[in-house]
């Protein structure tokens, strides 16, 4: 057996180009296929983190998802506003704990603004239920006053002090600035790896402030209500995005869920979303293309696998000799046969273990740009147990297909190999 | 070119397995309801330790549906206020429970969860159904009473510190990564969603013990774990069963016996 797998290795060795690029194959499909299953894990994870604790998103109708994803993700834009007084009637509601109001809507450089209040620093979770720690500084008290998501601060190189203007709607132009308001930066929050990094937090009357002179969209001509005069104004919000409600008892939020669905005391209709169930919802549509995504990689894999077939049925031809050599001088074809399985794990194994390295070396430098770009935070990892179950898999699928090569060397006369072919 | 038949040939097997694969599979999809049928057709009546108290049908007024079917595929897709089968057994009271221990946890029926003294029908109490007339407003009162009545419906405090065993569904609250570590079963399909809620004394916040993994929201389950009674402030109404689960595991239906 030892003699068999040092003559496999050396004969190997001896068509190294040929195997070497088969290996290359079979490493870039195992990374493709393990690729796509740990960003899907990862994108998984990474939004079950961004909410704790949270029982219901309460806000105007529409779809459960979209709420979820602009409220807790950032994702997209509110279709409508609810109103101010909805929430105060919702924070009195005795099975309630807390509040916090949301209201979205600008950007600072491209990075969304959350106007909140002081509970959003009190009652946040995220992850397994920690709490926003603030990294320097403390949370705003006056009403221009501005704290910065940890990526915020990293990317823009803001400190305590600094003075940041605010754009008005999404989009990182900030065309229509509001110029006149700046805001300064008091504190900045610890990396939280979820939505909060990338925000910048005002309080919900330093939103009502900068648009207090706006009307319809844009600033009103001629109208022009400086900074230190905005106190004079009732900066009380007249509307607010979403609210996000945490209970006294997680039993009773159907119960709230449903008083907000039936209006009891609202002056509008409203929605109440569960954040783990709008997620599953969620993850229910996304599972669709995430299913052919996993199957246009097990496709990339088979293809990599006819490529091996291919190329050691190819090598069988200019092994003729060299096969027919060993039979004669005392090998079974049984011992052919495993010649060639062992080939084909090898190469199989190989290719799956460059195939691991490649992905790790590829997160470990591409790791912090996708993060950047797309939030999906990559770590270098060992391979979780669905992964290596696929891995093996794909072993095992290697072997098979090596068999059939392997059988038709088997199959092959001693005498075909060393009769000269014309 | 004998390569490239080769090939060919690996391709047209691997779509010859498929193909039946696929055909085994639906073999045993339809295999499978048929002896579900003959299990529940046999229906030797065994005898049920618990929830005979209370009857079945005002556990279930408040849910606003009708008599609820019964799933019969064990895993099978479930219809809007479906209830899972614990004894394959008892055709006429497929939600009885067996009352077995598995593990040290006793099976128990979600009625057990109410208390045996509290009675439903209360707010109908000395009303004459059969004397009024039709579209009589002092029903629609009483109706009105009693809907907040069973919204308010009060627990058991006697099931405090009991091991129970008992199948629901689940409704999805906090993961940790992808596991599921918090979360509400509840008896019946689509019960936050589609039908009023069930009351508080049928909703049980389960906090597993491992993070359970290839849950999602609406999963039917079997959990194990020993029930708590939450008690609330007095202006919260209703208390809460809550529970830490020590297994879950998929629903499956209960074999004959």
């Amino acid at each position: 057996m030892k003699l068999l797998l040092r003559l496999a290795a050396r004969s190997a060795w001896n068509r190294r180009f040929t195997l070497g690029l088969m290996l290359l194959a079979i490493a870039l499909s195992t990374t493709m296929l393990l690729g796509i299953e740990r960003v899907r894990h990862e994108v998984r994870a990474g939004f079950s983190q961004s909410v704790s604790g949270t029982d219901l998103v309460v806000g105007a109708r529409t779809s459960p998802i979209q709420l979820m994803l602009y409220a807790i993700f950032r994702i997209g834009g509110a279709t409508n506003n609810m109103g101010w007084d909805s929430a105060q009637t919702l924070a009195r509601n005795p099975a309630v704990a807390w509040t916090i109001p949301i209201s979205l809507g600008d950007s600072h450089r491209g990075f969304p603004v959350l106007a909140t209040n002081g509970d959003y620093f009190t009652h946040f979770r995220y992850g397994s239920g920690q709490s926003l720690k603030l990294a320097q500084g403390q949370p705003f008290a006056g009403v221009f006053d501005a704290v910065l998501g940890a990526d915020v601060a990293d990317k823009l190189h803001y400190h305590l002090g600094d003075v940041i203007v605010l754009a008005h709607g999404m989009g990182g132009l900030g065309l229509t600035q509001h110029a006149d308001k700046p805001f300064k930066v008091v504190g900045i929050l610890a990396r939280t790896g979820t939505p909060v990094d990338r925000t910048v937090h005002i309080g919900l009357d330093g939103m009502q402030a900068i648009h207090l002179d706006w009307e319809g969209g844009a600033p009103l001509p001629g109208v022009h209500i400086p900074a230190e005069f905005v106190k004079k104004f009732n900066l009380t919000p007249t509307s607010i995005t979403a609210v996000l409600v945490g209970l006294k008892s997680r039993a009773r939020v159907f119960a709230v869920q449903r008083d907000i669905a039936d209006g009891d005391g609202f002056k509008e209709p409203l929605m109440a979303v569960l954040p783990g169930v709008a997620l599953d919802q969620l993850w229910d549509v996304v599972g669709i293309g995430e299913n052919a995504l996993l199957v246009v990689s097990g496709m990339v894999v088979v293809v990599g696998l006819a490529g091996l077939v291919a190329a050691i049925l190819a090598s069988l031809g200019e092994r003729r000799r060299e096969l027919a050599i060993l039979r004669s001088v005392g090998a079974r074809p049984l011992d052919v046969l495993w010649l060639l399985c062992v080939e084909g794990l090898g190469v199989m194994l190989c290719g799956v273990l460059a195939g691991l390295l490649l992905l790790s070396g590829l997160i470990w430098v591409l790791g912090p740009m996708l993060a950047d770009q797309f939030g999906i935070a990559l770590h270098p990892a060992w391979p979780a147990a669905g992964e290596l179950q696929l891995l093996l898999w794909t072993v095992l699928a290697g072997l098979v297909a090596s068999l059939l090569p392997a059988w038709r060397a088997y199959r092959l006369s001693l005498s075909d190999g060393l009769t000269p072919r014309l | 070119m004998k390569t490239l038949y080769w090939i060919g040939g690996i391709v047209v097997a691997g779509l010859w397995a498929g193909l039946g694969v696929r055909l085994l599979s639906q073999v045993n999809a339809h295999a499978a309801p048929a002896a579900a049928s003959a299990a529940v057709s046999a229906a030797p009546a065994t005898s049920a330790a618990l929830a005979g108290a209370v009857p079945a049908v005002t556990a279930r007024a408040d849910a606003g549906s009708t008599v609820p079917g019964v799933a019969d595929a064990s895993n099978g897709p479930y219809k809007v206020g479906d209830q899972l089968q614990q004894s394959a057994a008892v055709t006429e009271k497929p939600y009885q429970a067996s009352g077995k221990m598995v593990n040290g946890f006793q099976e128990i029926a979600w009625e057990s969860l109410i208390p045996k003294d509290w009675d439903p029908m209360a707010p109908f109490k000395g009303l004459k159904l059969d004397q009024m007339t039709d579209d009589d407003p002092r029903a629609d009162a009483a109706l009105w009473k009693a809907k907040k009545y069973w919204k308010d419906a009060p627990v058991d405090p006697a099931m405090e510190g009991k091991p129970v065993r008992l199948p629901g569904f689940v409704v999805s609250l906090d993961r940790e990564g992808e596991a599921l570590k918090e979360f509400l079963l509840v008896p019946y399909f689509g019960a936050c969603i589609h039908v009023p809620p069930p009351p508080a004394n049928q909703i049980i916040h389960v906090k597993s013990a491992k993070a359970v993994k290839n849950v999602r929201t609406m999963d039917a389950v079997w959990i194990s774990g020993v029930l708590k009674v939450e008690r609330s402030d007095s202006s919260m109404g209703a208390s809460s069963y809550s529970m830490k689960a020590v297994s879950v595991e998929p629903y499956s239906a209960p074999d004959k016996s």
